[in-house]
């Protein structure tokens, strides 16, 4: 079929490349933005600009809280009707409360199982809370916490939850990131000569291949690791064998390690009262201590809540570490008694927990989190100026032919990539406009969001025809300017409805929304640039036209 | 802080490290300093040592697991800033090699 094998690892990279290319941009743009992801919600719920707080008492202010929660009205919803009428008894059986050093307010979860079929030992439902851990009152109205509650669940599942397809579009696309970076690295002519090389005034085909293998050349361990640990975090749900086709199997494994660490796997479903979970914490944090890594709480868990063989888990923060959370310590919950105390992790887990550990980066690294950005960033610009790279090459061809397929590369480039930002700025000025009191803020919010986008993708359509004749569409400029001007109203909104302006934020040194702000300022500068230059070169090649 | 000024020495190594393995190629000995030949040995063991100090100096930072990530991480930054102030000002990199003939 190809005349070599380079000739069809460029074919792969080429078409692999722009199909899934449009998703990978996504992805690696709102992966970008997650990396600041607690900092977003700061910045759009203004309430909960305070200090990070530590993990509060469980016995005076979190248990109280977790024994109120109750499942989701939509998932209690859908649970009727599976269940085809009234719902068995719901009983709370784990409890989670989790934390990071960035946390101002805390997320505590409650599971809850249905009934007590043993055939269907795994039909659970959800609840959560947020509280203030200051007083421990909840968060009032719920709000939407933009960043870790929408711009994140955008980077690891699209938003498309029918069937969890999105998770499967992305992983498909991780592995296309895998295979481009591959063939890409093979295609490559002088990997190492160019090794440093961009040549920004050159013609635009040349220029716009050089940033290409720049960007994706310099990022290439980042670009690897993250597309490779992004596999291995959803590695279960993509081969899902202990929830299908092992699944006895990995029950019988699951009980016989609960055995071997003195853990019962299943409740004994006689009731018996919690012990002080405060004095287990203290417990835990004193064997850290005695090990020579003293630090914070970050995750408690009840399992069997009420049970007399329930279990309380301690996890040990991992802000100093690359792994996410470790040394957790099992304490027997009705005595706090200590059952089990994690041994160090073995080198296959210990590899699997930097993959994760390292992508999930709850680690506390001001330095690490900016360099992340640079590298998320040199990713989206290797994916655009692979989009651009594509329509050079062809637009004039294809204009000739009559053919439309630039033109569609080129329409569908610009509504994502523009699109996306038009999109995710036009969500922060809404979360600005919008008054508190308005009924469904947050599903308007994300309105705004899609509403915006879609608005985008007409645009960009309508505005491609110059592509027929090789003439670069308009449609790029006029979203940056979009950009640039959502941008700065955000900016102007923030200051203007909570007060919290850049003056007083970096005064006071709140990092998170002065942060937030001066992104979006240097954002908005960078569009406005982008859009300046663009007009320049809009006259330009009409000059070339008449040359050629 | 003791730790944010060994971060910042290991970024400036790794800039040096990267700038250095970028003059020792004619092409770029030419931008940055008009014509003549770059000593590429010299230069490229120059660049090793300072990528060798700039590990060196965040394993000193942080735990060796993050200290790696820091690590490369700094390298893909450093390689960035060479390659675009090559670009647009290539003189700014003439600092790097100021007794060279």
């Amino acid at each position: 079929m190809f005349a070599s094998f380079r000739h069809s690892m460029t074919w792969l990279h080429t078409w692999a490349g722009l199909v899934l290319g449009y998703v990978l941009v996504v992805v690696f743009f709102f992966g970008t933005l997650s990396v600041f992801d607690r900092e977003i919600d700061r910045w759009a719920i203004p309430q909960t600009r305070f200090a990070p707080q530590p993990m509060p008492s469980f016995d005076t202010m979190l248990r109280p809280v977790l024994e109120r929660i109750r499942p989701e009205p939509a998932d209690l919803a859908a649970a009727r009707e599976r269940a085809g009428g009234a719902l068995p008894a719901l009983t709370p059986v784990e409890w989670t409360a989790y934390t990071t050093h960035r946390d101002p307010v805390l997320l505590l979860y409650t599971e809850f199982a249905l009934g007590k079929d043993p055939a269907e030992p795994d039909a659970v439902l959800y609840g959560h809370a947020t509280i203030d851990p200051r007083d421990g009152r909840l968060l009032p109205g719920d709000p939407l916490k933009l960043g870790s509650e929408f711009f994140y669940p955008m980077h690891i599942g699209l938003h498309l939850t029918w069937h969890d397809v999105g998770y499967w579009i992305v992983g498909l696309s991780a592995l296309a990131m895998l295979c481009a970076l591959v063939s890409g690295v093979v295609i490559h002519r002088r990997l190492f000569r160019e090794f440093f090389t961009f040549r920004p005034r050159k013609h635009v085909q040349r220029s716009t291949l050089d940033l290409h293998n720049l960007t994706g050349v310099a990022a290439l361990p980042f670009h690897f690791f993250f597309a490779l640990s992004g596999l291995t975090i959803f590695a279960g749900m993509y081969f899902p064998v202990s929830e299908t086709l092992l699944k006895p199997q990995a029950q019988v494994a699951q009980a016989a390690e609960a055995r071997a660490r003195g853990l019962p796997a299943r409740a004994a479903g006689v009731a018996a009262p919690l012990a002080s979970v405060d004095a287990m914490v203290a417990e835990a944090r004193r064997r850290w201590a005695a090990r020579g890594m003293p630090g914070e709480v970050g995750m408690v868990q009840v399992e069997h809540v009420g049970d007399r063989d329930s279990v309380v888990a301690v996890y040990r923060a991992g802000s100093d570490r690359v792994a996410l959370l470790g040394q957790a310590i099992h304490f027997e919950a009705t005595t706090g008694r200590v059952l089990h105390e994690e041994p160090p992790a073995t080198a296959v887990t210990g590899v699997n927990d930097f993959l994760t550990g390292l992508h999930l980066q709850q680690f506390h690294h001001w330095l690490l989190r900016w360099l992340y950005v640079a590298g998320g960033l040199a990713g989206c610009a290797c994916i655009v100026t692979g989009f651009l790279f594509f329509v050079e090459k062809r637009k004039r061809q294809h204009a000739r032919a009559g053919v439309g397929g630039a033109r569609w590369a080129d329409a569908m480039a610009v509504a994502t990539v523009t699109g996306m930002l038009v999109a995710t700025t036009a969500m922060l000025v809404a979360n600005r406009l919008l008054p508190e009191a308005l009924a469904g803020r947050n599903d308007w919010q994300q309105r705004a969001f899609w509403g915006a986008w879609l608005l985008a993708f007409v645009h960009a359509a309508w505005r491609s025809r110059p592509l027929r004749q090789a003439q670069p569409s308009p449609a790029w400029r006029e979203q940056c300017i979009a950009v640039a001007a959502l941008a700065w109203t955000a900016v102007a909104l923030n200051a203007a409805t909570t007060g919290d302006h850049l003056l007083r934020t970096l005064a006071q040194g709140y990092w998170p929304v002065a942060g937030v702000d001066l992104a979006l300022l240097i954002a908005g500068a960078c569009a406005a640039g982008v859009a300046a230059r663009l007009r320049g070169r809009r006259r330009a090649p009409q000059l070339e036209g008449h040359h050629a | 802080m003791p730790e944010a000024l060994l971060q910042a020495l290991a970024m400036l190594s790794s800039l040096c490290g990267m700038g250095w393995l970028a003059l020792a190629m004619e092409e770029h000995w030419r931008q940055v300093r008009g014509a003549g030949v770059p000593p590429a040995a010299r230069l490229r063991a120059l660049a090793a040592v300072a990528i060798a100090a700039s590990l060196a100096l965040c394993l000193a930072a942080d735990h060796p697991s993050i200290a790696v990530l820091v690590w490369i991480m700094s390298l893909v930054a450093a390689v960035l800033s060479v390659a675009f102030a090559l670009a647009a000002r290539p003189r700014w990199l003439a600092w790097l090699v100021p007794a060279s003939r």
